[in-house]
């Protein structure tokens, strides 16, 4: 459905995008990570052809986005991260003003924005103008802008940025909601716990070049093999007590706690010597935590390149 | 081909249905296309006391010349700042479409503008030597004052000020050499090839000729030479805003 093959893109000396291949088969969600800057906005931008790369190519269904754009954007709705609808326009208005722009008919416009509004929570507020919206029913609004033409594909970059828990909640219910009913969702985010919530497959993208790939459940196994070991004493210890933990382990300890990040199979070990460290100083422990990594850990130690 | 060409119309006219409804009363456009030609011509008129037919053309030169350029300045940085130029730009239609809506919401409010003014003369007795003349010279000299706008919002800011004042810069200069207030021969001689170079001295010169039978060229020159300027204009804005309009994203 979406495939991007060798993307380049460069803007003066910087090189934004190097390199980029993915392709997202019919009906998956593909989340594209990475912390800010990373190439991913750029990226989006270039396969749904508003910019146009200095190499690599970019089809949308098989149709070659950059020598047929309205074809391959007629297929496709795009909810850009910076954008608004236009805000002196109403509700209604700004749907039928995109449903246009798809040459859908005019009956179809009608029918269907009624279902999105009503779907989306904002069919009691169709005549209102959009200025007058909150930015989580603006976002809606272009989610119900983008699915106007029925797409079956749909872009969403950073579909949750600067919203409420309760708005982001909304929108990620209504991207399950749009996946149930075959949807095909290239999102971008850096939000990681959405990803790893949202998304069948991902791809991490640093400084440009993809880095890592797979399904959140991949990932984890693949670099999830830490896990952090939380301590409370039950009085403050001296930092140096704590070396021949260091020497072996990443360890930082804040007052009564001790955190030790080590490797799973090294877990009987270090309770061994977390015990030795209790008795020898004759303390009690009043709490322990013993976590897997989480997914944002794991994002964060391949950005890091660890 | 002809659901093609059908289907962009269509879209060429949502976007500029668009541009109408949210730029037509806006500030910049009612300062720039209606009271900024109006004050021009009444601070000429004060003083001076020409015919009604003059007087007429004179405002029917300037008012069409500043309502068709007037739009097309301030709706490409205004768009960018509101974050709608990227939405829009998603969806199936190219940059070109875009411009072209742009220029037709232009175009049309610099005829409407015209209009109004024809009708005024009308009711005060002056009419036009020949309507279908006068409107195929309106519907000419407002593309090409809408292209020429256009120009001027390829500079890549989200500030519709920087826009407008460089075409107030451009404009300004324009009515004076271009036989609109003063007959082209009567402009010291080192000022007349400017003229030449003004599209709005052809517009003036068929509106001098319908109204008070004053013409420095013949119609057949003052049409061709208009349609070049469109021409020319309409390929080198298309050009220059497809360079630039990538920078606004």
């Amino acid at each position: 459905m979406v495939e991007a093959i060798g993307l380049y893109k460069s803007f003066g000396s910087v090189e934004a995008v190097r390199g980029v291949s993915f392709s997202v088969s019919r009906g998956e969600i593909f989340g594209l990570l990475g912390p800010n800057g990373a190439g991913k906005t750029t990226t989006i931008r270039m396969i749904t052809g508003l910019l146009r790369p200095d190499r690599g190519r970019a089809f949308i269904m098989g149709i070659d986005v950059h020598r047929n754009p309205i074809g391959a954007r007629s297929h496709i709705g795009v909810v850009p991260e910076v954008s608004n609808p236009y805000v002196d326009l109403s509700v209604w208005d700004n749907l039928v003003l995109i449903g246009k722009l798809y040459c859908i008919p005019k009956e179809t416009i009608i029918e269907r924005g009624k279902f999105l509004l009503e779907e989306l929570g904002l069919y009691d507020r169709r005549s209102s103008k959009a200025k007058t919206l909150s930015k989580g029913m603006r976002r809606r609004l272009l989610l119900a802008m983008a699915l106007i033409s029925d797409p079956e594909i749909l872009f969403l970059d950073e579909p949750t940025s600067g919203l409420d828990v309760f708005s982001a909640r909304k929108i990620r219910s209504m991207i399950m909601g749009l996946r149930r009913n075959g949807k095909t969702i290239v999102l971008t985010t850096h939000n990681i716990d959405e990803a790893g919530m949202l998304c069948d497959r991902v791809a991490i993208i640093n400084k440009g070049k993809i880095i890592a790939e797979g399904t959140p459940d991949d990932l984890r196994i693949r670099y999830g093999k830490y896990i952090e070991i939380k301590v409370l004493f039950d009085n403050s210890i001296d930092s140096s007590v704590l070396n021949e933990l260091r020497d072996h382990y990443n360890v930082t300890c804040d007052e009564k706690w001790v955190t030790i990040i080590c490797e799973k199979n090294e877990l009987d070990e270090v309770l061994d010597k977390i015990m030795n460290i209790k008795h020898r100083l004759g303390l009690r422990i009043k709490d322990l935590h013993i976590e897997s990594q989480s997914f944002e850990d794991i994002f964060v130690r391949i950005v890091r390149g660890e | 081909m002809v659901a093609c060409i059908s289907d962009y119309l269509k879209k060429i006219w949502a976007l500029s249905i668009k541009d109408m409804r949210l730029y037509y009363f806006k500030g910049p456009t009612i300062v720039m296309g209606v009271f900024m030609p109006m004050f021009l011509w009444l601070a000429f008129m004060i003083g001076s006391s020409p015919s009604i037919g003059s007087a007429v053309a004179m405002l029917l030169s300037i008012s069409s010349f500043f309502a068709a350029s007037s739009i097309t300045p301030v709706i490409l940085p205004w768009e960018t700042r509101q974050k709608t130029l990227e939405m829009i730009l998603a969806r199936p239609i190219t940059i070109e479409l875009v411009l072209m809506g742009t220029c037709l919401a232009s175009m049309l409010y610099g005829v409407f503008i015209s209009l109004v003014i024809i009708a005024i003369g009308i009711f005060l007795g002056v009419c036009p030597a020949n309507i279908p003349v006068l409107i195929a010279s309106i519907l000419l000299s407002s593309i090409c004052y809408s292209f020429m706008g256009l120009l001027f919002s390829a500079i890549p800011s989200d500030v519709p000020a920087d826009a407008v004042l460089l075409s107030s810069v451009v404009r300004m200069p324009l009515i004076f050499i271009s036989g609109v207030f003063v007959p082209i021969n009567r402009l010291p001689i080192l000022m007349r090839p400017l003229s030449y170079v003004s599209p709005l001295t052809y517009y003036a010169d068929i509106i001098n000729d319908l109204y008070i039978g004053r013409s420095a060229f013949s119609l057949g020159i003052d049409f061709l030479v208009l349609l070049l300027f469109t021409i020319i204009l309409g390929i080198f804005t298309i050009e220059t805003n497809r360079r630039t309009i990538i920078k606004r994203l």
